[in-house]
């Protein structure tokens, strides 16, 4: 069955021209090839006597099927080769011996040649077949695995459009790092190490994970109180750091840097309750919560975060992220936090009700930040409201009902908002 | 320090150690009187004597058999094929005696054997022939093929002293045809490949006569600048493996040059170990270019044919660079 078409796989067969046993000349029609509708004529590659016909009329066949079989006779054999498509050409030698220069090799006569990818009539476009092999040389899959580049999207330069090395080097050398809030929630390389765990259990890190979160709605009187905030400054500082290649600062390390000046205000949320005991911190100890993809979720901790930029806690929470997923993590990296910011909202929701780290009082949860229609006031104090497109997001705050109320946090927010919608575009 | 061509080079290494070492001694046909077919042992018969410098009968056979006997009792025989095609006839006493004799007794043979090989001067399929690929395959025997003047007194000095049965492949072409700088009084240079020329795109892998030819195919104006490094093995056996695989791990891709029969020529050797062993590294197949399996013709437009020539070294490497 010849490919008819680009994105041709099959074909039907509509009509038989010749019978078995019948002599045939080269071109002469041999069947008729129903694809899509369109009807076309098979023109014989080869001048001979049809021995076999193997697929009957209404018969529906994938292109590079055997249709027919055809005796050629050994004045022939030249012809038949070069017509018919690269399954059935014999190898060739590549040194200089009498059968260099000639793809037909001396064969006894009577050689049966099928009539297979044959000569496409030259009305419509013969595709060749698809090459079997890789698609990507052994160093090219390297390479991108270990800069993380996703092969399909890089241009190659080579023979056929093939990816070469330097191209991939090129796009790993340009390629940017991704935004520390996109990258805490995306599918990770990071796997737990094995165990022999019976079937039908989750995970051990899973059962850790969903002991602790148990014990934390169990132990807290968790609340959770919703603010929402104006983020056109945080945006507009994220893209004039883009523009000015400094390190890609997302909206979370701006978050939790507003989170942690205005802990300072409010120091009843920088705390840690353990049954009766109950301590306020002067250092905010910053648990970042890091998805780990399938295999659950880690909160490493940055310390004494209040001493750092911006930048700095960019950096900080990029490199956990980082070392969580590659088990890079040490116990002490996840103990000590005094308050938890969490981000998962790169897949775009906007709420959720996070469960408190114990032994903290409270946890901050950032979702995504969304474009929408909201009234603002003009600023001479008339009543000339108008609607203005800014980016919003809805920040919420898990808080333990016995160790605050409801009035601190949603103090503690309108702090962290304040902050936010006066963010200093300069950064 | 001076410069010299390759052929005096070989006659330093040879002089410097018949001085040095007593047991040093030389044999081959008219290598004494005549001074050698191609005049590498000029003067050596008048400064060492008859007994250090011996003239033999045209029989490669007990050429060999003879220096293996002299090898054993310890002196160290440094015999000649006046051609290297001639030491088919003294085959059967390198590889079966030459080199088992370790293995079989524990004895040294600490014999060299010099084959001027190669061709490209219309010398004929009996003058012409680059037999390397026989030796490497006869276990107990190293291979030496040195492509600078400086390397073939250093390696001609190390196959000497070398307490194996040594090959060493001078290319005959080369003799007078190369010139460099040559260091003075002696030094053994090591058993291990060289780096010709640095490049990061693409690597050649030669030795003999083809490194020259690979270094001008390759000039960077004539390959759109692309940087192509060029590895000059110079020890067959035992073969820089490291040095191969760290040039494939920088570039990616390789082309291997032959002077000698492609079937089972070292760059097939070569090329075998790369697909083996450098497999993650490479963006494109190990290509090779090397004479067909046929004797070197005599006839001039049929030698520059099929020897492989600057024009097709190149153009498999810009066949690879784009691949």
């Amino acid at each position: 069955m010849p490919q008819l078409g680009v994105s041709v796989v099959e074909g039907t067969v509509v009509a038989w021209s010749l019978a078995v046993g019948d002599e045939v000349a080269a071109d002469q029609s041999l069947c008729e090839i129903d694809t899509d509708k369109i009807v076309t004529d098979i023109p014989s590659p080869a001048a001979g006597t049809l021995t076999e016909i193997l697929v009957p009329v209404g018969e529906t066949v994938e292109v590079g099927t055997v249709l027919a079989r055809i005796a050629v006779d050994a004045s022939a054999a030249g012809q038949a080769q070069l017509r018919a498509g690269p399954e059935s050409a014999p190898p060739t030698r590549a040194h200089a011996g009498p059968s260099a220069g000639a793809r037909a090799s001396s064969s006894p006569p009577a050689r049966s040649t099928s009539v297979q990818d044959a000569a496409a009539p030259p009305a419509l476009s013969a595709s060749m077949p698809v090459a079997p092999g890789p698609r990507y040389s052994p160093v090219v899959q390297r390479i991108a695995a270990e800069h993380g580049v996703n092969l399909s999207l890089v241009a190659g330069t080579g023979r056929g459009g093939r990816v070469r090395k330097q191209d991939v080097l090129a796009v790993a050398a340009a390629y940017e790092p991704r935004n520390a809030d996109r990258s805490l929630h995306t599918e990770t390389p990071y796997r737990p190490e094995d165990e022999p765990e019976p079937a039908g259990q989750l995970s051990r890190m899973r059962r850790a994970i969903g002991a602790h979160m148990k014990r934390s709605l169990d132990t807290a009187a968790t609340c959770t109180t919703w603010m929402e905030a104006d983020m056109s400054r945080v945006e507009a500082a994220r893209r004039r750091a883009k523009a000015s290649a400094l390190l890609g600062v997302t909206a979370l390390p701006i978050v939790a840097r507003c989170a942690i000046e205005a802990l300072a205000e409010h120091p009843a949320l920088n705390a840690t309750l353990e049954g009766e005991r109950y301590t306020r911190h002067d250092a905010v100890h910053l648990g970042v919560a890091v998805s780990l993809g399938e295999d659950g979720l880690i909160v490493p901790v940055i310390r004494d975060a209040q001493t750092l930029s911006v930048e700095q806690l960019g950096l900080a929470i990029r490199d956990l992220a980082r070392r969580a997923r590659s088990g890079g993590l040490a116990p002490d990296d996840v103990r000590g936090g005094t308050f938890t910011v969490t981000n998962p909202g790169q897949f775009g929701s906007l709420m959720a009700t996070p469960v408190i780290n114990q032994p903290q009082v409270a946890i901050l949860d950032l979702e995504a930040i969304v474009k929408r229609p909201i009234v603002v006031s003009s600023d001479d104090g008339t009543d000339d409201d108008m609607i203005a497109i800014r980016p919003q997001t809805i920040l919420g705050l898990s808080w333990d009902h016995r160790a605050l109320d409801g009035a601190q946090a949603a103090q503690f927010l309108a702090a962290v908002r304040r902050r936010l919608e006066h963010w200093d575009v300069r950064g | 320090m001076a410069v010299m061509t390759y052929l005096e080079a070989i006659s330093d290494a040879l002089r410097e150690e018949l001085r040095a070492d007593e047991r040093v001694l030389v044999m081959g046909e008219d290598v004494g009187a005549f001074g050698g077919a191609f005049k590498v042992t000029d003067g050596f018969v008048e400064e060492f004597g008859e007994a250090r410098v011996m003239d033999t009968p045209l029989a490669e056979a007990a050429i060999v058999g003879t220096a293996v006997g002299a090898a054993v009792v310890g002196m160290r025989p440094v015999c000649e094929m006046q051609f290297a095609d001639f030491v088919a006839c003294g085959f059967d006493q390198l590889v079966n005696v030459a080199g088992k004799t370790h293995y079989r007794f524990g004895l040294a043979v600490p014999l060299v054997v010099r084959l001027p090989s190669g061709g490209g001067f219309s010398g004929g399929p009996f003058h012409s022939q680059s037999p390397e690929a026989w030796f490497m395959h006869a276990p107990g025997i190293k291979v030496l093929a040195p492509s600078t003047p400086a390397d073939a007194k250093g390696l001609l000095t190390a196959a000497i002293r070398d307490p194996n049965p040594v090959v060493f492949l001078e290319h005959k072409h080369l003799y007078r045809r190369i010139n460099g700088e040559v260091p003075a009084g002696t030094y053994e240079t090591p058993m291990t490949a060289r780096i010709a020329r640095e490049g990061s795109d693409l690597t050649v892998i030669a030795y003999g006569a083809m490194v020259h030819a690979a270094l001008e195919a390759t000039e960077p104006e004539q390959l759109d600048c692309a940087s192509v490094e060029i590895l000059d093995l110079r020890s067959l056996v035992p073969l820089d493996d490291a040095a191969i695989l760290a040039s494939v791990a920088k570039t990616s891709k390789v082309v291997i040059v032959d002077e000698a029969n492609e079937t089972c020529a070292p760059g097939a050797q070569v090329a075998a170990l790369i697909a083996d062993r450098a497999f993650e590294h490479l963006d494109g197949p190990v290509r090779r270019v090397a004479t067909p399996d046929v004797p070197i013709p005599f006839s001039p437009p049929l030698e520059q044919a099929v020897l492989p020539s600057v024009e097709r070294i190149r153009e498999a490497c810009r066949e690879l660079l784009e691949y």
